[in-house]
């Protein structure tokens, strides 16, 4: 079964477009898993998979702005014309909101550990600075919001490989394919 | 050209719908649905809570504490050891937290309960070293099943408000690796004071040198103080400990040297319970010097996390899994701790103010 025939109108996203989807799906989905295991797990590389967790959030903090810099200035290939309303509506919202929880995740988990009093090291010893000063309650609800913000994305990640998968199979509209670069 | 029927077939469907499930189901998984629960810094907090941590925003262990500031002095000799900022031979800011190691928080003062001290060591570049150090010899428990273990027999009873002894006992009886830790634990003699006391990080740690040269180290924090027995000094007043220690910095700064204990080949650096060769070359990286005492109602040492994870370069965590767990529930209980109202401390401002011992029993 072929998942992608770009039979529809759709035309393919720039290529730096794709290399910067691809890279951060991948970047989300480990940091996702890294989160899971470090809120859920007494494991034994704790320290290792929190640094992990600070450098790649950082990572991802600084493509997203790179992402976002070229949402606005490269073109983005229309939606196909016979997409119903409440589809299309769906799709922006739930762009909107992944680019929003991209950049809030990083923000809330920088401002969490500033406010908390925890030095912000990343892998090969780099600091980078609080974003606030020692706000041990602050810390406390922020932590919390990161947990809410991680979960309401991977439900938002889940509901857009749903959606992909309905345009690239169901519908083969070119949707996917022009993400897949073809 | 031919165009594809919108409508799809129940595989096509399939390869829609499986694909986002299977991940949200790795997920859940990860999360530890669908498997038999692991331990989890979640379950360490219920174990801290059935052994009488009371929450409203008290440390889940070490609950009752009360807070010091001073500064450190580094020696020549801890730099050769460690290329950290910390040992680059300024005079150094410390914030201390004095505590009893049970998990409660109004907890009166008496000769049998642990101690502990948490320090917190920062340079201006930034460096920043957080210790966390308990008076017994040696850990009595070797990684997190252990730990688990442990705090499972620290439950208390609901009829007594204590362990109950026979849980305490068969922890120690099925564990012939911890033998030598309890044993130690026993022979080790209690000092009359916090003053006098000795604080040991049981975890090792690795330094790290300028050349990049390696030396893995357990620290201690060893009083200057004279050493007097436990024996007779259990004031009535559940605040002896840390009134009497008030009182001496009224008059005169404290100061502990800070020791490394330096690793020899067969030392077991990831095991905490184990002791290491008596003979082990040891080393004082520096002096600590306490001035002033407040109560941690008053003191960002109150709230702040001791993670003796939280290193600067030159020092690193060993392959010690007690530490990953510390720093993990740690900061579990960390946040639970700050998001919650927190009660007022037994070590009140006023005992900092006035710390005339009363003979009450309730230190207050």
């Amino acid at each position: 079964m072929s998942f992608s025939q770009n039979t529809g109108h759709a035309a393919p996203f720039p290529r730096l477009s794709i290399l910067l989807h691809w890279v951060m799906a991948a970047l989300i989905i480990v940091m996702l898993f890294v989160g899971l295991v470090m809120a859920h797990d007494s494991t034994i590389h704790y320290a290792g998979l929190f640094t992990l967790h600070r450098t790649v959030g950082f990572l991802i903090l600084l493509l997203v702005i790179v992402r976002l810099i070229n949402r606005f200035t490269n073109r983005t290939p229309t939606l196909p014309d016979d997409l119903p309303a409440p589809m299309k509506l769906a799709a922006h919202l739930s762009h909107i909101l992944l680019y929003g929880f991209m950049i809030a995740l990083p923000l809330v988990g920088w401002a969490m550990l500033s406010a908390g009093g925890y030095p912000i090291t990343l892998w090969g010893g780099c600091h980078i600075p609080p974003l606030m000063g020692f706000h041990p309650h602050l810390w406390g609800a922020l932590r919390c919001l990161h947990s809410l913000l991680a979960y309401g994305l991977i439900l938002l990640i889940i509901a857009h490989i749903g959606a992909a998968l309905l345009h690239g199979v169901i519908r083969r509209d070119g949707v996917m394919g022009s993400m897949l670069g073809r | 050209m031919a165009h594809s029927p919108r409508k799809g077939s129940p595989a096509r469907w399939a390869a829609v719908v499986l694909p986002p499930l299977c991940l949200g189901g790795l997920m859940a998984w990860t999360a530890g649905v669908f498997r038999p629960p692991s331990i989890s810094p979640s379950h360490f907090m219920q174990r801290f809570h059935n052994a009488g941590a009371l929450g409203d925003g008290f440390r889940r262990a070490h609950a009752k504490g009360m807070c010091v500031t001073g500064w450190f002095d580094p020696s020549p000799k801890g730099q050769a050891l460690s290329r950290s900022g910390i040992f680059k031979g300024e005079h150094l800011p410390v914030m201390g937290r004095f505590s009893l190691a049970p998990p409660l928080p109004y907890l009166p003062d008496n000769p049998a309960v642990a101690r502990s001290l948490a320090l917190q060591i920062l340079s201006p570049k930034g460096d920043d070293w957080r210790m966390a150090l308990v008076d017994v010899p040696l850990q009595s428990m070797r990684d997190i099943a252990d730990a688990y273990a442990f705090f499972g027999a620290a439950k208390l009873d609901p009829a007594t408000h204590k362990p109950d002894p026979v849980a305490v006992q068969t922890y120690a009886v099925q564990r012939p690796w911890l033998k030598t830790a309890f044993e130690q634990a026993k022979a080790h003699k209690q000092t009359s004071d916090l003053t006098n006391d000795s604080y040991n990080s049981l975890d090792s740690f690795i330094l790290t040198d300028s050349t990049g040269k390696k030396t893995a180290v357990r620290w201690s924090v060893v009083a200057k103080e004279p050493f007097a027995p436990a024996e007779g000094s259990g004031a009535n007043d559940g605040n002896y400990l840390f009134k009497r220690l008030v009182q001496t910095l009224d008059q005169r700064p404290l100061s502990w040297d800070i020791v490394a204990t330096i690793a020899r080949d067969g030392d077991p650096v990831n095991d905490p319970s184990q002791p290491w060769d008596a003979a082990d070359q040891k080393v004082t990286v520096g002096t600590v010097t306490f001035t002033k005492a407040y109560s941690e109602d008053e003191s960002p040492c109150g709230p702040m996390v001791f993670d003796p994870t939280i290193l600067p370069d030159g020092i690193s965590v060993s392959d010690d899994p007690l530490l990953a767990l510390r720093s993990s529930v740690y900061m579990r209980s960390y946040a639970t701790r700050s998001a919650e109202h927190k009660a007022p401390s037994m070590v009140t401002p006023g005992d900092v103010t006035n710390p005339t011992l009363t003979p009450d029993g309730k230190g207050q």
